[in-house]
């Protein structure tokens, strides 16, 4: 089949990516030399605490960061085989929106409150085929239609307001998968909704993305939603990635104490836990970053001497036990380097 | 049967009631008496104003000495001015002045205001600081004295003269505030999501600003532009009573009133300035109630 020879080509590849914020004339980098890949039809999380860069790494890949603040200081983004960093707004409008879309967090004002939510999925569809007012219309019915929202010919001439917020973000979906991309970014596309809808959401998205054949970039703090969702994981903390494999592997073999911690802090369902595992401290500030050295280390319970010396780098390693070779693990630890 | 009649009256239901925002902001506007009542009021003062060829047929423009400075009669319902000329008749044909002149210089401000304020708010940056700094620069102008000055400069060399000339002196001077009000309305509505959004399916710069952006502001500049017509009336009356606004060949409210700085006129002939001053007072004030009112009527948190 012909996907299947396209599936060996990544549909965007991150090379070096350095990303960050000018203040007080001082260049901080947010996102520091991260290199990563996404394949077609897989999706890719992004974990990490809040400041570490996961969100400006999107912008990044969108193009989205806000003028004469933050700005990519370095690196490639190459998307379908096209170098995207390069381009004026222009040529990255007629990208966003049609091959690459993006799901925000915060559904409560994502949409705009003046249209209704029919023009605002039709905005979408105008903007990129040729597709007359009425056609469009059609066309949002039956995407919220595929969205699972009941009584779509109703809902379309509906304002923002009159919605929930679990509505509202199967519309944020229907608005992001209106063009068929082949890469969705959702920057945390459930932490603003409830236990019970986030499940829905996750599984509208899951089967969205089977049927449409698309890869997403899934942002989120939340391990429970990255063993659900995710094919691999990439491991973020202040700016760099500090381990980056398949899902399995990522919870039953985690190697970087950070993400050990992150898994511990995680409440277990067969384990009868007194305290949960927590992280003492926060991401360091991009002001207060050290130079050398781990960047975890103040918060790392394994930190040794030359932690403090030498920075890491992300370096393949080899999980005991496993045989099987294809699956890459790479972990930025000093632990790991010597074995 | 039963769900087809459903149906019937959900649509029924649907068409009543529009949850737009506009529509919900009409409604909230209609239930406000005071705004109400001073709609209608203003309406039919701006009606008369205009239909004034029409029902005030005699000539302004004559003066009749014998009819001087007559007190209100069934002829002369409101009386006659020293010229002779029926004072209901001026009062009338001042008022399409009056507000046009109000009228004409709120749109000119509101719409340099507005486009410039979405600029500055919307880029930013170097074009940003270059709008504000001009912004300052003609707000620390003093209004009166600047008017004055730039009226007599112009009218011996601009070709618009008299009427409209004043409205361009005035608007040239009046778009500072504006235009930084829409600018910090833009600020603040800019950081929301929904434009980083709409940036996202792929909107220019240009339709994220006039397309989405500015539906989100219009309410305040609508708010403002009510507050401003009733400002402007007041300028052009304040500034035709100094005999320097509207040339003494037209007849304005301000004019009329002008009259009455002959001591004379002003305690003994009181018809011929208490009609414009009443239609003064009471157009503005209705102006304000109407602003008051869609001031409540687009805010979503009030209840009115």
């Amino acid at each position: 089949m012909k996907t299947q020879d396209v599936t060996e080509k990544p549909i965007l590849e991150v090379n070096n990516l350095e990303t960050g914020f000018t203040i007080d004339n001082k260049f901080y980098n947010a996102v520091d030399k991260v290199s990563f890949s996404v394949k077609p039809n897989k999706i890719v999380g992004i974990v990490g605490e809040s400041g570490c860069g996961k969100s400006v790494m999107s912008l990044s890949i969108m193009n989205l960061l806000p003028k004469g603040i933050g700005e990519i200081a370095n690196g490639t983004i190459l998307f379908d085989g096209n170098e995207i960093n390069k381009l004026n707004n222009n040529e990255m409008n007629k990208i966003r929106g049609k091959d690459m879309s993006m799901i925000f967090q915060e559904p409560m004002t994502a949409l705009n409150p003046v249209f209704t939510v029919g023009y605002q999925i039709m905005e979408t569809l105008i903007n990129h085929s040729d597709i007359s007012k009425k056609d469009a219309k059609l066309k949002s019915i039956d995407l919220l239609k595929s969205v699972g929202i009941p009584r779509p010919e109703k809902i379309v001439d509906e304002y923002p307001h009159q919605l929930s917020g679990g509505m509202r973000q199967r519309v944020m979906i229907a608005i992001a998968i209106a063009c068929k991309p082949k890469l969705l970014i959702a920057d945390e596309p459930t932490t603003a909704l409830d236990v019970t809808v986030q499940a829905q959401i996750l599984e509208l998205m899951k089967t969205i993305q089977q049927e449409n054949n698309m890869s997403i970039i899934l942002i989120t703090h939340d391990l429970g939603v990255v063993a659900e969702m995710c094919d691999e994981v990439i491991v973020m903390y202040a700016g760099k990635i500090v381990e980056k494999t398949d899902v399995d592997t990522l919870f039953h073999n985690p190697k970087h104490p950070y993400t050990k911690a992150l898994i511990q802090s995680v409440p277990k369902l067969d384990v009868i836990q007194e305290t949960l595992g927590t992280i003492s401290g926060i991401v360091p500030s991009l002001k207060n970053m050290p130079e050398q050295g781990c960047r975890f280390v103040d918060r790392c319970s394994m930190a040794k001497s030359e932690c403090r010396t030498k920075t890491p780098t992300l370096k393949p390693t080899v999980d005991l036990g496993q045989a099987d070779d294809s699956k890459e693990h790479l972990v930025s630890c000093l632990l790991y380097d010597e074995a | 049967m039963k769900t087809e009649t459903s149906s019937q009256i959900d649509i029924n239901m649907k068409n009543k009631t529009s949850h737009s925002p506009w529509a919900i902001a009409r409604r909230k506007f209609m239930k406000n008496k005071v705004a109400m009542i001073s709609f209608v009021i203003l309406m039919i003062i701006i009606t008369l104003a205009l239909l004034a060829p029409i029902i005030a047929t005699s000539d302004i423009t004559k003066i009749n000495v014998l009819e001087a400075s007559q007190p209100p009669s069934a002829d002369h319902w409101l009386g006659t001015d020293k010229g002779g000329r029926d004072v209901f008749t001026l009062v009338l044909h001042g008022g399409r002045t009056s507000l046009m002149v109000g009228f004409m210089c709120t749109v000119f401000i509101m719409l340099i205001g507005t486009t410039l304020g979405l600029l500055a708010g919307f880029y930013g940056g170097w074009l940003d600081t270059f709008i504000m700094r001009i912004v300052d620069f003609v707000l620390i102008l003093p209004f009166y004295v600047f008017v004055i000055a730039l009226n007599g400069i112009l009218v011996k060399n601009s070709v618009v003269g008299g009427v409209w000339l004043l409205i361009i002196v005035i608007s040239a001077l009046s778009w500072g505030g504006a235009t930084r009000m829409v600018r910090s309305k833009v600020l603040a509505e800019k950081e929301n999501e929904y434009i980083m959004a709409a940036k996202s399916i792929g909107n220019s710069s240009f339709k994220i600003m006039f397309k989405h952006l500015l539906p989100n502001v219009i309410s305040i500049v609508i708010v403002q532009a009510t507050l401003l017509f009733a400002g402007m009336i007041v300028a052009e009356a304040g500034l035709t009573f100094l005999g320097f606004g509207v040339p003494q060949s037209e007849p304005s409210w301000g004019n009329m009133l002008s009259s009455a700085r002959q001591s004379d006129i002003l305690q003994n002939k009181v018809w011929m300035w208490i009609p414009p001053a009443v239609l003064i007072s009471v157009t503005i004030l209705c102006i304000n109630f109407i602003g008051e009112g869609l001031k409540d009527a687009f805010n979503p948190k009030s209840s009115k």
